[in-house]
């Protein structure tokens, strides 16, 4: 089962929409229900923006589960920020969050933002031995899908962690409390499979994951109006911007010392295409690159409830303030020479299965999916179960399924049975009633 | 596409058309994933990726199109260029970073900065360039499978 989402058997009607949309090919349609091969699959969502039988769902905590058993830290997404009407600035959503029975972190998720863009400008500026572009490890299912498409651009990740991870590390170790549990809202199946599955570290921080969504149905429904902010504890909002395209950029150049060229790539299609230029080395000259799988951001994630272009809008008009004290500076300094932004652990390639177990086998295998290949009808309808005639193919070559799976293939041969059965019942005719003719 | 195989080579064979910009890269990713699904190393599927890229360019650009093949036998990996375009005049010119003869137009979409021969040279091991003014281009491009003599 992969990571992140769930699949209903019940509500799954076996249309193949969600196997045509998966960027990965992860997904097939086998006995009219939807498997996904996991070492393929990326958490991205596509799967759940198509599926119009809702089978495909967030695997997300209980709400009952997670809500008013304090204390319980909730770290909120840049995202959630952006889903009221009220602007979006977490100072107002930390007072309604505590008064749902939450205790929202805001302080340490500040400071954890800042650390990480000071942490990434630093890397890109002092650490030669990395690869450039460097490529941001912020979007967990642009990680995953490094690791399975494009392995040879590991070195280029960046090796700072998420800071949605670290400033739990933060607030746990600043109060010597290891005992409380936290949660995590998040707009995206990929950030589910994160804790799931952490990336660069053996055990996510975070215990518990609710949607976006749900967390602002529970603040609508129960009819919040936006006091005026009780304590200022948040130091400064400008980690909300990452929620939007740029905005994780623009944070990491406010620690430059020297002009950084970073890029800001959204969308599924054009992060795949921007990996494909650094693959070619097409991109010299860049430092950073901010990728994110959604389009505009994490704004543009599935689990959220606002309109990602509304959320934009918000993030725009509440500016983007670079202050910073001299005190908060030397904070941040302080915990960088800690090195507590770091991942622990290297991110290496997810393996894929190769046709054969040797190069050999490999290469005759190959051959034999070329040749099934032409044999099949090149329309990538999907009706055999697989996004396309080459996956077919490939699974056919791998012994996963048959040609018979192909329904072209399957009227061939019926067209073929009846001719034939036309000749042979004529024949019967004939010699079932020999002597008519004489 | 058409491929000529046997047991123990592989071959897969791509044509490229002239100034097709929009399906530049494709030759080379298909390459790439064919290395893949082989099982071949990484770093080698990419080298193999980008020499085929610099090479499909050079077909769309300068070459008029062509044919772009790669042979997968033993210990390597054999790409084999060939365009009926006007020819290199000045093979060691060409081979210098930064000398293009690729005209404006091409330039303003991006392409033709001058590093196309000279990227093929640095991520292969060997380059052979066969080449008469009038008559067309043929590369002929080995990576070895070992990573050995590769330059990184």
């Amino acid at each position: 089962m992969p990571h992140g989402i769930d699949i209903s058997g019940e509500s799954c009607r076996g249309c193949v929409n969600c196997i045509k949309a998966c960027p990965t090919e992860a997904m097939r349609v086998i006995r009219g229900k939807l498997k996904i091969i996991e070492e393929r699959c990326i958490s991205c969502g596509e799967c759940l923006r198509i599926c119009r039988h809702r089978a495909i769902s967030l695997k997300e905590t209980e709400w009952d589960s997670v809500v008013g058993k304090r204390p319980t830290l909730l770290v909120t997404d840049p995202a959630l920020c952006t889903q009221f009407s009220w602007p979006p600035d977490p100072s107002i959503l930390q007072d309604i969050l505590r008064d749902m029975g939450f205790d929202p972190i805001f302080k340490e998720t500040a400071l954890a933002f800042d650390l990480a863009a000071l942490a990434q400008a630093r890397v890109i500026e002092h650490d030669s031995s990395r690869e450039f572009p460097m490529i941001s490890t912020y979007c967990p299912s642009v990680v995953r899908l490094i690791q399975i498409r494009f392995p040879e651009l590991i070195p280029n990740l960046s090796p700072v962690e998420s800071p949605l991870e670290t400033c739990i590390d933060i607030w746990r170790a600043h109060h010597n409390r290891y005992d409380i549990p936290s949660t995590l809202a998040v707009p995206c199946p990929a950030r589910i499979a994160m804790v799931k599955k952490p990336l660069g570290r053996e055990a996510s921080s975070v215990d518990h994951v609710v949607s976006t969504a749900r967390v602002a149905r529970e603040i609508l429904s129960r009819n919040y109006t936006p006091a005026k902010p009780g304590g200022a504890l948040v130091p400064n909002s400008r980690w909300v911007s990452w929620a939007a395209s740029g905005g994780e950029a623009r944070h990491v150049r406010m620690f430059e010392t020297r002009p950084l060229r970073t890029l800001a790539v959204s969308g599924m299609r054009n992060v795949i295409g921007i990996l494909q230029d650094i693959e070619l080395r097409r991109l010299k000259g860049v430092d950073y690159i901010e990728a994110r799988m959604c389009d505009m951001g994490c704004i543009g994630g599935i689990a959220n409830a606002e309109s990602s272009f509304l959320s934009q809008l918000k993030i725009e008009n509440s500016g983007f303030s670079t202050d910073i004290s001299k005190k908060e500076t030397s904070v941040i300094e302080d915990m960088f020479n800690a090195g507590i932004w770091k991942m622990q652990e290297p991110i290496r390639p997810i393996e894929q299965m190769p046709l054969g177990r040797d190069m050999a086998r490999a290469m005759e295998k190959l051959s034999e999916l070329q040749s099934v290949y032409a044999e099949l009808p090149h329309l990538d309808c999907g009706t055999c179960g697989r996004p396309t005639c080459r996956v077919m193919a490939e699974d056919i070559v791998r012994g996963e399924a048959s040609l018979d799976d192909c329904i072209f293939r399957l009227r061939e041969k019926m067209g073929n049975l009846s001719k034939e059965m036309n000749v042979l019942s004529k024949r019967l005719v004939h010699t079932m009633t020999p002597e008519e003719n004489e | 596409m058409s491929s000529l195989n046997s047991r123990d080579s592989f071959v897969i064979e791509r044509e490229v058309k002239p100034l097709d910009f929009l399906s530049a890269g494709e030759t080379a990713s298909d390459f790439k994933e064919t290395l893949k699904s082989l099982g071949i190393p990484a770093d080698i599927c990419r080298k193999t990726s980008i020499v085929a890229y610099e090479a499909e360019m050079n077909a769309v650009i300068h070459g008029g199109g062509g044919i772009i093949a790669m042979e997968l036998e033993g210990d390597r990996i054999t790409i084999v260029a060939k365009d009926q375009g006007p020819g290199i005049e000045n093979v060691s010119l060409a081979m210098q970073e930064g000398y293009s003869t690729a005209p404006d137009f091409v330039r303003e979409m991006g392409f033709g900065a001058g590093m196309g021969l000279p990227n093929i040279k640095k991520y292969s091991d060997e380059l052979d360039i066969e080449t008469k003014p009038g008559e067309g281009t043929t590369l002929r491009i080995v990576i070895f499978l070992k990573d050995e003599g590769g330059v990184e």
